[in-house]
C-alpha cells in the first residue's frame, strides 16, 4: 500500500474500525469458473445502464406533445414531431457524446438481459438453486422479471415507431386479461389507447421505479451470495459441502471484477462506434394508424412475440361473462407458465429424489435426468417459439410462403421440446445405470468420488490426477 | 502441512510472479496509453469532433486501463489459491429474547394479532388514490368516432369520393374531426373481386368496401395489402383477412373478421358513415363478445 493509501485507511480504522472486518472480507474465497463471471457480467452493465441511463436522463422528454425539431439533422429539420422523440433527436444529434452514450446504453441493456437470462440458465443447469439458496434463485428469478420490464419500457421511451407498436401490444396484452382487461389497461395507460399518460408513466417506471426495484434486488441478491457463500465445481480432493475453495476477494477476484468491468465499458464503448445501434432517426416517429415491416421486438421479447405469432386463432366467451382470447393465452399464460416452472423446478427435483441436507457443491445436468430434460424441454421451448418471431423476415428471405414457416414453427414448438427433454431423460438415465449409479440424497454422499479421506491439502490436491478411493 | 482450521482461510497454493521488466513496461505503457486516450476523448467530444473518434478513444481509455490493471496485479501479487470453511448458519442460535424484557400481559397474543390487522387495513386503505390512475372504461371500447352523416377523410383532411380510390388500391382513413384517434382508423378498398357474403353488399360503394384497421388480434394496424391474393395483412403477427368476404380470417391468429364500417354518400358525392360499426372494433373485450 502507498502511504497515502495507507493513511487513509488508518483514518477511516481509527474511527471506523476497519481492519478486522476489512480482513475477513478481504479474505473471502472466490471459487473461479468463467460462468461465475455472467452475473457479474450482468451487475457491470447494470453499473453502466445506470451511469449512462443518467446522462440520456438529462435531456429526454418525457411527452407525446408535438414540438418542432430545430436541429442539425436535416432529415427532420422544421419538422413537427412528439416531444419524446424529438429530444432523442436532439440528444443524438445535437448533443456532443448523446448518441454515444445511447448507443451505449441501449447495448448495454442488451448485454444486461443476456447476462440476466444466461446466468440463470447457468444456475438452473448445474443446480445452484438448491437448499440453502432457494430464497435467492427466486429473487433471482424475480430480476429477470424487472429486468424483462426495464428493457420493455426503455425500448417505449423513444416513442418511434417499433416503440409504438410495442406499446400497442402491450396494451392489448393487458386488455386481454378476463374480465378485468379493460379497466387494467386503463388503469396503466390511463385511457384509451394511444393516451398521453403512457410516455410519462413508462418514463417514471423505467427510471425511477424499475431501477430503484433493481438495486434494491441486486443488493440483497449480492449480500445473500456473501452471507450463504459461493457454490462451485466438485474438484478431486476438496470436501465442498465443507469448505470452499477458490481465490481470495483481495487481490485476484478484486484485479479480475476490476479488468471485467473496465473490458465490458471498453468493448461497449467500440461497438457502439462500429455499430449504429437503435438508431431511430431512419425508424420515424410512432405514426397513429401506421406500422412497418419488420416489426420484431428487442430479442429478449421475442419468446412473447413468436407465441403470439404462431399461437392459432382462439377466442371464446365463458357464460358471457369472460372472454378467453389467443393474446392472453400466448402473452400472459404461456411466458407466466414459464416463469412458475422455472420457480418452482426446485422444489420439485427436491421432492422427486428426495434431496436431504444443503447443497454447495454444483452438479452436472446429466447427473439428474429431471433436471437435463426440464433444462432441455423449457428453454429448447423458448428458443424455438423465439425463432418463431422471425417467420417474416425468414419467408423474405428464403421466398417461402409465411403460412408455411408459422404452420412448422407450430409444429416444432409443440412437438420438438417434449422429445428433446424424453431424448435427454434417457441418455441421462443410461448413464447413471451403466455406472450403477444412483441420484445421491444427500451431498456427502453425492461428494464420495471426489474425495480423500481428511481435509483438504496440498498434497491431497496434488493427487488430484489420480482415481478417488470408494 | 496441516488441514485448514475452521476458523478461517488457508492458503493451499501459492504462485510468487518473477520480478519481470517486460511487464512492468506493459504496465507503464498500456497505463499512459489509456491517460492519453482519455484526454483525446475529452478533447474531441468537447471541440464537436466525430462520434466514430471521440468514441473510438473511450473505448480504447478502457481496454488499455483493464490491460494495465490486469498486469498491475499479476505482477505484485502471488497468485494464491485457498479453501475457507463453509459455516453452518448458526439457526436456533440465540433464542433468548434480544432485550430481558419478557411480555407480562397473558392478553398480549390477541392484542398483537389485533394491532397487525389494524395495521394491515389502515395500509390497504392508503392504497386508494392508486384508483384514480385510471378512468373507469365504461363502454369506450365499444365505440368509436364514427356517427352518421361523419365523412371519411384522409390523413390531411380531404374527404374522399369512391373514384378516388384506385383499383386494387388501398387507403387509410380517419372520420373526419378525429384524424389520429387509432381505434377508429379504417382502410378503403376498390375490390377487383365481386364482394361474397358476409360483407354487406348495402354498404359497399361502386365496389368500395371500408373496414376497420384495428386487428382483431392484437391491435395493430392491419396496414397491408397483398396483392397476390387480395389479402389484407397485419404486419405484428400475420394475421390475414379476405376484404371481399366481408373481411373473414384466413389465416393467422386473429378469431374475428374486421367489422365493415357502414357506408354510403353523401349529396356532394363524398363517401360517409351511416353510423358506427356494429361489431366491436380491434383485441377482444374482457367480458363477453
Amino acid at each position: 500500500m502507498t502511504p497515502l493509501f495507507a493513511w487513509l485507511f488508518d483514518t477511516l480504522d481509527e474511527r471506523l474500525g476497519l481492519r478486522a472486518p476489512g480482513r475477513k472480507v478481504a479474505n473471502k474465497v472466490f471459487p473461479h469458473n468463467w460462468s461465475f463471471l455472467l452475473g457479474e457480467i450482468a451487475l457491470f452493465s447494470f453499473v453502466v445502464l445506470v451511469l449512462t441511463g443518467v446522462f440520456l436522463t438529462m435531456f429526454y422528454r418525457p411527452s407525446i406533445e408535438p414540438v418542432t425539431y430545430n436541429g442539425s439533422f436535416e432529415l427532420y429539420a422544421g419538422t413537427t414531431q412528439p416531444a419524446a422523440f424529438e429530444s432523442i433527436l436532439r440528444l443524438s444529434h445535437d448533443i456532443p457524446g448523446g448518441l454515444l452514450f445511447r448507443r451505449i446504453h441501449r447495448l448495454a441493456a442488451h448485454l444486461f438481459m443476456a447476462a440476466t437470462v444466461l446466468h440463470m440458465v447457468r444456475i438452473v443447469l448445474t443446480g445452484a438453486f438448491r437448499r440453502p439458496r432457494e430464497i435467492n434463485y427466486l429473487l433471482g428469478i424475480g430480476l429477470v422479471t424487472i429486468g424483462f420490464a426495464a428493457g420493455f419500457t426503455g425500448y417505449s421511451l423513444p416513442y418511434d415507431s417499433l416503440a409504438g407498436t410495442g406499446i400497442r401490444i402491450a396494451y392489448s396484452e393487458l386488455l386481454s386479461f378476463p374480465v378485468v382487461g379493460d379497466a387494467l389497461a386503463f388503469w396503466v395507460f390511463g385511457g384509451d389507447f394511444p393516451t398521453g399518460d403512457v410516455i410519462p408513466r413508462f418514463f417514471v417506471f423505467h427510471v425511477m421505479v424499475l431501477p430503484a426495484m433493481l438495486i434494491g434486488a441486486i443488493t440483497v441478491h449480492l449480500l445473500l451470495v456473501a452471507r450463504q457463500r459461493h457454490t462451485q465445481f466438485p474438484a478431486r480432493g476438496i470436501d465442498g459441502h465443507r469448505f470452499v475453495l477458490g481465490k481470495p476477494l483481495w487481490p485476484a477476484q478484486f484485479a479480475e471484477s476490476a479488468t471485467l468491468l473496465l473490458w465490458i465499458g471498453g468493448l461497449l464503448a467500440a461497438a457502439s462506434v462500429l455499430i449504429p445501434w437503435s438508431d431511430i432517426s431512419l425508424i420515424g416517429p410512432y405514426v397513429p394508424g401506421e406500422v412497418g415491416n419488420n416489426a420484431q421486438p428487442d430479442w429478449y421479447m421475442f419468446w412473447v412475440e413468436g407465441a403470439l405469432r404462431v399461437f392459432p386463432a382462439l377466442e371464446f366467451s365463458v357464460f358471457g361473462i369472460m372472454t378467453i382470447s389467443g393474446p392472453f393465452v400466448a402473452g400472459i399464460l404461456i411466458p407466466g407458465l414459464v416463469f412458475t416452472a422455472l420457480a418452482a423446478y426446485p422444489f420439485v427435483e427436491r421432492r422427486v429424489y428426495g434431496l436431504r441436507g444443503d447443497w454447495h457443491v454444483l452438479t452436472n445436468p446429466l447427473e439428474i435426468p429431471l433436471r437435463a430434460a426440464f433444462a432441455v424441454g423449457t428453454f429448447g421451448f423458448v428458443l424455438i417459439i423465439s425463432a418463431a418471431a422471425t417467420n417474416d423476415i425468414l419467408s423474405r428471405m428464403t421466398g417461402i410462403p409465411i403460412e408455411v414457416f408459422i404452420w412448422v414453427f407450430r409444429i416444432a414448438t409443440v412437438v420438438l421440446p417434449p422429445i428433446g427433454a424424453l431424448l435427454i431423460y434417457r441418455y441421462s438415465t443410461r448413464r447413471l445405470e451403466r455406472s450403477g449409479r444412483t441420484v445421491a440424497a444427500t451431498e456427502d454422499e453425492a461428494m464420495k468420488p471426489y474425495l480423500f479421506p481428511g481435509p483438504p491439502t496440498a498434497e491431497s490436491m496434488a493427487r488430484s490426477g489420480s482415481q478417488p478411493e470408494d | 502441512m496441516t488441514g485448514p482450521s475452521t476458523e478461517g482461510l488457508e492458503v493451499i497454493e501459492r504462485t510468487d510472479p518473477p520480478p519481470s521488466q517486460i511487464n512492468d513496461s506493459i504496465v507503464a505503457l498500456t497505463a499512459v496509453g489509456a491517460a492519453i486516450s482519455g484526454i483525446v476523448f475529452a478533447v474531441t467530444l468537447l471541440l464537436g469532433g466525430p462520434v466514430l473518434l471521440y468514441g473510438s478513444a473511450m473505448a480504447a481509455a478502457l481496454l488499455l486501463l483493464a490491460v494495465a490493471v490486469r498486469r498491475y496485479f499479476t505482477a505484485k501479487y502471488p497468485d494464491i489459491t485457498a479453501v475457507e470453511p463453509r459455516v453452518p448458519p448458526a439457526a436456533g442460535a440465540g433464542e433468548e429474547p434480544i432485550t430481558d424484557v419478557e411480555s407480562v400481559n397473558p392478553r398480549r397474543s390477541f392484542l398483537g394479532w389485533l394491532l397487525a390487522g389494524a395495521a394491515g387495513v389502515l395500509g390497504l386503505s392508503l392504497a386508494a388514490p392508486v384508483a384514480s390512475l385510471g378512468p373507469s372504461p365504461g363502454d369506450t371500447l365499444r365505440r368509436t368516432r364514427w356517427a352518421p352523416g361523419t365523412r371519411l377523410v384522409t390523413g390531411d383532411g380531404t374527404p374522399v369520393r369512391p373514384s378516388d380510390v384506385a383499383a386494387g388500391g388501398i387507403a387509410t382513413i380517419w372520420p373526419e374531426g378525429d384524424i389520429g384517434h387509432e381505434r377508429s382508423s379504417v382502410v378503403l378498398i376498390r375490390l377487383n373481386v365481386e364482394p361474397q357474403t358476409p360483407t354487406n353488399q348495402a354498404w359497399v360503394v361502386d365496389d368500395v368496401v371500408a373496414y376497420s384497421k384495428v386487428c382483431t388480434h392484437a391491435g395493430c394496424p392491419v396496414a397491408l395489402y397483398r396483392e397476390r391474393d387480395n389479402a389484407l395483412f397485419c404486419p405484428c403477427h400475420q394475421s390475414t383477412f379476405d376484404p371481399s368476404r366481408g373481411s373473414v380470417p384466413t389465416f393467422g391468429p386473429a378469431a374475428r373478421g374486421l367489422p365493415q364500417l357502414p357506408m354510403g354518400t353523401d349529396d356532394d358525392g363524398y363517401l360517409v358513415a351511416l353510423g358506427d360499426f356494429e361489431a366491436h372494433v380491434g383485441p377482444a373485450l374482457p367480458r363477453g363478445m
